[in-house]
């Protein structure tokens, strides 16, 4: 997936983490992470946003995340969505009914 | 829990609180915001604010009723994807020092701070990046100008001629902000191919880092009668104790300014604060009394012969092709 603009999403509040998904002219992914929990969580942190624009298929990007302790499954989420819309793209499936 | 207000801007009513809210807690607004963010309790009252002026965010405050509760981050994640949404992710914020932590765990890095303000920004390699990339020599000796040239005139190139024959090497900054008649692109190229001939010469743009509307709003305002309290220390502080020492600049050369109210002022302001940093200031008398408002008057009264005396070649050449 081919980022051509800026997404952003998520908020600053508490148990959030607000993602900024910009281009990058290199290929690799630059994170800048702040975190509430830095020292607890910010290498699993970090590696969720990884995993998540790798399993995206996003290989170069430049992304901003300030992290109030969020969940990974929120990181999850938050990142997705930023991608995606830096993407401009809408080839997502939200969850399906059983 | 709180309810959110927000207005783009906010409607006079609204708007005399948040003053009021402000005032209360020693701030003062001064422009009129762009986006505006008010929290209110169950009663009604307002528990925290914020706005957004272009990318800048501004008057922030809470309530000492609604502090440790998340409000502040509540308002400026609300502004921040304001701003981004409307494309702007590079953002500044003004706020007290003592505040420092509090932003710092909102994604802002410091750039500058004075006894009263402290500026940051929201981007950690922002202002690192636009010292790297700027092109430089051996950095013995350096000084520094920064023009707007609205346009390039003999009088600059005066300036920066005099200004390089006094040290080794001189970085001149062309502020970047497009506020003046003649667009910031064209005054950086003007200036840039003005000064070709001469060796040891560096132009750069201004960028967001050198008298913006980020560092130093007033120069931009239009009433620029107001010369007291014109908040130039934070744009000093940023050159004095970040750009300065990047490049090694030990002196900072300026010319006198006879006509503009405003730059009188911030000169004033120079040549208190900069020497306490290390850098000496260096007033050059202005060539001939020539100033850019004249040649524009002339510009506009179609005398383009009497422009010869008072632009370089280059200058001329533009104004001749864009009349």
């Amino acid at each position: 997936m081919r980022i051509i603009t800026t997404g952003v999403a998520g908020t600053m509040e508490s148990s959030d983490i607000i993602v900024t998904v910009e281009p990058r002219a290199e290929e690799g992914v630059e994170l800048t992470l702040s975190s509430s929990v830095m020292q607890q969580f910010g290498r699993q942190i970090e590696h969720v946003i990884r995993e998540t624009l790798k399993e995206l298929g996003v290989t170069a990007a430049a992304v901003t995340a300030v992290d109030k302790g969020a969940l990974d499954c929120t990181v999850r989420a938050r990142v997705s969505a930023a991608a995606l819309r830096a993407a401009k793209s809408a080839e997502y499936t939200w969850g399906t009914k059983q | 829990m709180y309810n959110m207000e927000t207005g783009a801007p906010l409607s006079e009513a609204r708007l005399f609180q948040v003053k009021n809210f402000l005032n209360a807690r020693g701030l003062t607004m001064e422009d009129a915001p762009d986006y505006t963010v008010v929290l209110r309790d169950g009663n009604g009252g307002i528990a925290a604010t914020g706005s957004l002026c272009g990318t800048l965010v501004k008057y922030v405050a809470v309530a000492d009723t609604a502090l440790g509760e998340g409000a502040c981050a509540t308002v400026v994640s609300e502004l921040v994807s304001y701003a981004y949404r409307g494309g702007n992710t590079h953002l500044f914020l003004f706020t007290k020092p003592e505040n420092d932590r509090m932003f710092s765990s909102l994604g802002f890095y410091e750039l500058a701070r004075t006894k009263d303000a402290l500026m940051m920004e929201n981007k950690k390699d922002g202002l690192p990046r636009f010292l790297l990339e700027l092109e430089h020599g051996p950095l013995e000796n350096t000084g520094a100008v920064v023009v707007n040239c609205n346009p390039f005139t003999y009088g600059h190139l005066y300036l920066i001629e005099t200004a390089v024959s006094r040290c080794s090497e001189l970085h001149v900054f062309v502020v970047s902000e497009d506020k003046s008649e003649f667009p910031a692109e064209v005054r950086y190229d003007l200036v840039k191919r003005g000064t070709e001939h001469l060796n040891n010469v560096y132009v750069h743009r201004g960028g967001k880092y050198i008298i913006s509307s980020a560092t130093f709003p007033a120069y931009f305002l239009k009433d620029k009668n107001r010369t007291t309290d014109i908040k130039a220390d934070l744009d000093l502080a940023l050159f004095g104790g970040r750009v300065a020492p990047a490049l090694n600049i030990k002196t900072r050369f300026v010319g006198t300014e006879p006509y503009c109210a405003v730059t009188n002022a911030y000169n004033m302001r120079m040549k208190a604060l900069l020497p306490s940093l290390g850098i000496e200031v260096v007033e050059l008398e202005r060539k001939d009394g020539i100033s850019a408002s004249e040649v524009r008057r002339l510009m506009h009264a179609g005398q383009l012969e009497a422009l010869k005396k008072l632009v370089p070649q280059v200058t001329y050449d533009y104004i001749v092709r864009h009349t």
